[in-house]
């Protein structure tokens, strides 16, 4: 029981909505607006969750003093301590709150996913090779469609840019919708496995 | 003055990160745990002002909504996912979240299958049309294992590869466009916000 | 043949430390590099700058990233704020992550300081921050009502009080939503709003994602798309030469026009190497063409990958010619 309810909740809510997607009439409006009072009052408690799950692993590394586990000081002490600067000095611009986002957070995760320019020329420079006639491909395509962005590009030729823009309308296209068009139907087919009760790993282990 | 400062601070923990590119070091350990407990964190307040207070707090004790009570539990539930004897409460806040998953059903064949498909399918009246037509069916038959890539059919497949290593090459290129940006910004940042600032 | 080879081997903070100057040099040095503009992009600027002046009609800028991505998105976003203010188009700004929060706030904070006209609640309205629990009921419930999916903004303020929500009801008005994101083009409008309710979706987009969505643009399922950095220097371009323009003719910004792009003595008058002056108002500011200037850094550094990509092939070509010879 303490499964079948939840997939029971599952599948008539589903089966409520697939209908409420085709059928436009007052009652499903009436019933979608139901819903999103009911989603909104629930929506906050979510934070808990993932403020527990950070806590008691930051918790457990300190208690058995797993590698690194000084840095999970930092963690926890900058987790609670921004929390608490929110609470009491508010939340709005000029409040302390606001100077540690600017000041501190913007700035590593700007850098941290800076890093990767730094990578991508190693890569370009040590492990981008024209090793196969699909490699070449590859590789040519993706210098065309460099140059064709940047100003230097059209310096040199205005039809750099011409043929990247045509190499991304055109082969592209085509690629990723045949991509797209994969995903998309095995997405269709992992959700109606939700809706009809099939796929439930979502609902977690145990009896 | 203050602003100098501030830029300062930012300046260092922009450092401590590319300090990385050197080797490992405990400042890059310090500033990476230092972002990841301040992005949760932060979340926390606005959590409690923008969804907490107009969705929960006002409806139930100030417009006095009670049966607002109802959903709250459910969310509470959430919180004894980590209890071994009361984890399945926590199945009943994620019943009612995947509910929506119906609409997606209906609505994502629409947009990602069916809209496409007919796109697809539009008259060959050019030969970019014909070469988008050849492509997304090559691509296509190629992720098609029931049948062994080999003969005719693995020529055609063959063809599909070639259109993917095209459409992996856009993206490389394009790829490369994106994390230079992210490390220009960080440049106009460091050369026009802190030195600039300073100088000035 | 053994410089060659020994390239090969060069230690990778040889090669930080040209990226790094290849990248420092163009931006201490700043130049004028023609900006051409996309089709998408022309799409989006053209669709946003037909609702100016108009009460029936706005768009909604939902920020769906942090500041990891920010330097190709936050360009864009403010570009667009620009057009909009210039152009006295309403707009709602939205973000479901707490950490894009404080970006719309410096967003809008940045554009505004020039536009002292521009009032919260009459010309735009920041809902803020709501958490990611409500993106579908959200983006689905402003298909019936506005005021009530979102109920406040990010000042409390309940919409239904606000005066621009005067002739706002749902997407019949609400005609535009732009997602700027580092992880999607805009899916869930597109598979939610625009299905369902018809609306125009356009992306703007880090360009690591922007060949995925071309299946996308061609199917108009995307009016518009904004592709990284290029997309917001040109998107700051095409405000530049159209929206803030001024005239006898045109005070107020003039129409789009092919023709005006063409125009080699119309783009001349475009400069961004020049600095602004504030006393003669001359010159564009800083943050009006942030993007076209880190634009002239990326074009270094794609030449240097591409000399990259050439030295290490020579290499790996002289390498496999050596070894073939061995093998004879």
């Amino acid at each position: 029981m303490k499964k079948q309810i939840p997939l029971l909740i599952v599948i008539v809510l589903s089966f409520l909505f697939a209908l409420w997607a085709v059928i436009p009439h007052k009652v499903s409006e009436d019933f979608f607006q139901g819903y999103l009072v009911f989603a909104r009052a629930m929506s906050p408690f979510g934070v808990i969750l993932g403020l527990m799950s950070i806590t008691m692993v930051n918790v457990t590394k300190i208690k058995r003093k797993a590698p690194t586990w000084q840095y999970s000081y930092v963690t926890l002490i900058s987790l609670y301590l921004t929390a608490a600067i929110g609470f009491i000095w508010g939340t709005s611009e000029g409040s302390p709150y606001i100077w540690i986002f600017k000041n501190i957070q913007m700035p590593m995760s700007a850098t941290m996913f800076s890093l990767l320019a730094f990578y991508i020329s190693t890569a370009a420079y040590k492990a981008f090779r024209a090793r196969s006639a699909e490699a070449t491909v590859l590789l040519v395509a993706a210098i065309i469609v460099m140059l064709g962005q940047v100003p230097y590009g059209v310096m040199i030729s205005p039809k750099i840019p011409a043929f990247a823009q045509w190499i991304l309308d055109v082969p592209n296209l085509a690629s990723k919708r045949g991509f797209g068009l994969g995903v998309g139907l095995a997405m269709t087919a992992v959700s109606l496995k939700i809706m009809l009760g099939i796929e439930r790993s979502y609902l977690g282990g145990g009896d | 003055m203050f602003e100098i400062i501030s830029n300062l601070i930012a300046a260092f923990f922009t450092l401590a990160i590319f300090s990385f590119l050197y080797k490992d070091n405990p400042m890059y350990r310090l500033a990476e745990q230092l972002l990841v407990g301040i992005s949760v964190g932060y979340g926390i307040p606005l959590t409690w002002q923008n969804a907490f207070i107009p969705f929960v707090y006002q409806p139930i004790f100030i417009q006095h909504k009670w049966y607002l009570i109802i959903p709250c539990l459910f969310g509470l539930m959430y919180v004894v996912r980590f209890s071994r004897s009361l984890s399945w409460l926590a199945r009943y806040p994620i019943a009612i979240g995947m509910g929506m998953t119906g609409a997606g059903v209906v609505l994502s064949m629409n947009a990602g299958v069916l809209v496409q498909m007919r796109s697809a399918m539009q008259p060959i009246d050019n030969i970019n049309m014909l070469l988008i037509f050849i492509g997304t069916v090559t691509v296509l038959l190629y992720f098609y294992f029931s049948k062994a890539h080999t003969g005719f059919y693995g020529k055609i497949t063959k063809v599909g590869v070639w259109f993917m290593m095209i459409g992996f090459g856009a993206s490389f290129g394009n790829t490369v466009m994106a994390r230079i940006s992210l490390l220009i910004g960080r440049i106009q940042f460091l050369v026009y916000d802190v030195i600039m600032g300073f100088i000035k | 043949m053994e410089f060659i080879k020994k390239l090969q081997d060069l230690d990778r903070r040889w090669i930080y430390l040209i990226v790094a100057l290849a990248i420092v040099i163009p931006l201490l040095i700043p130049f004028n590099a023609p900006t051409y503009t996309t089709s998408p992009t022309e799409k989006l600027y053209q669709m946003i700058d037909s609702y100016s002046e108009r009460e029936d009609r706005a768009i909604l800028i939902c920020f769906a990233h942090d500041a990891s991505t920010m330097a190709e998105l936050y360009p864009m976003e403010v570009a667009i704020l620009r057009h909009c203010f210039e152009r006295d188009v309403k707009v709602f700004t939205l973000t479901f992550l707490p950490t894009a929060a404080p970006l719309i706030n410096y967003a809008i904070d940045m554009v505004k300081e020039e536009y002292p006209e521009i009032q919260s609640g009459t010309n735009y309205i920041n809902i803020g921050y709501k958490p990611g629990a409500l993106y579908l009921p959200i983006v689905v419930g402003m298909g019936d009502n506005i005021a009530e999916a979102v109920e406040t903004d990010a000042e409390g303020r309940k919409l239904e009080s606000l005066p621009m929500m005067k002739g706002l009801t749902n997407y019949n008005e609400l005609k535009l939503v732009i997602e700027t994101s580092g992880a999607s083009f805009a899916g869930g409008w597109i598979t939610y709003a625009r299905a369902r309710y018809g609306v125009n979706v356009a992306a703007g987009v880090t360009a690591v994602m922007a060949a995925d969505a071309y299946p996308y643009l061609q199917t108009g399922q995307l009016t518009g798309m904004l592709s990284g950095m290029k997309g917001a220097a040109e998107y700051e371009y095409l405000t530049d030469v159209f929206a803030a323009y001024s005239s006898d003719d045109y005070p107020n910004g003039r129409p789009f026009s092919k023709q005006v792009l063409k125009d080699k003595e119309e783009i001349s008058k475009i400069d961004i190497a020049k600095k602004y002056d504030p006393e003669t108002k001359t010159g564009i500011m800083y943050k009006w063409k942030t993007a076209r200037l880190g634009m002239n850094a990326q074009s270094v550094a794609h030449m240097m990958i591409f000399i990259f990509i050439l030295i290490g092939n020579i290499g790996f070509f002289i390498d496999r010619h050596q070894q073939n010879k061995e093998k004879k």
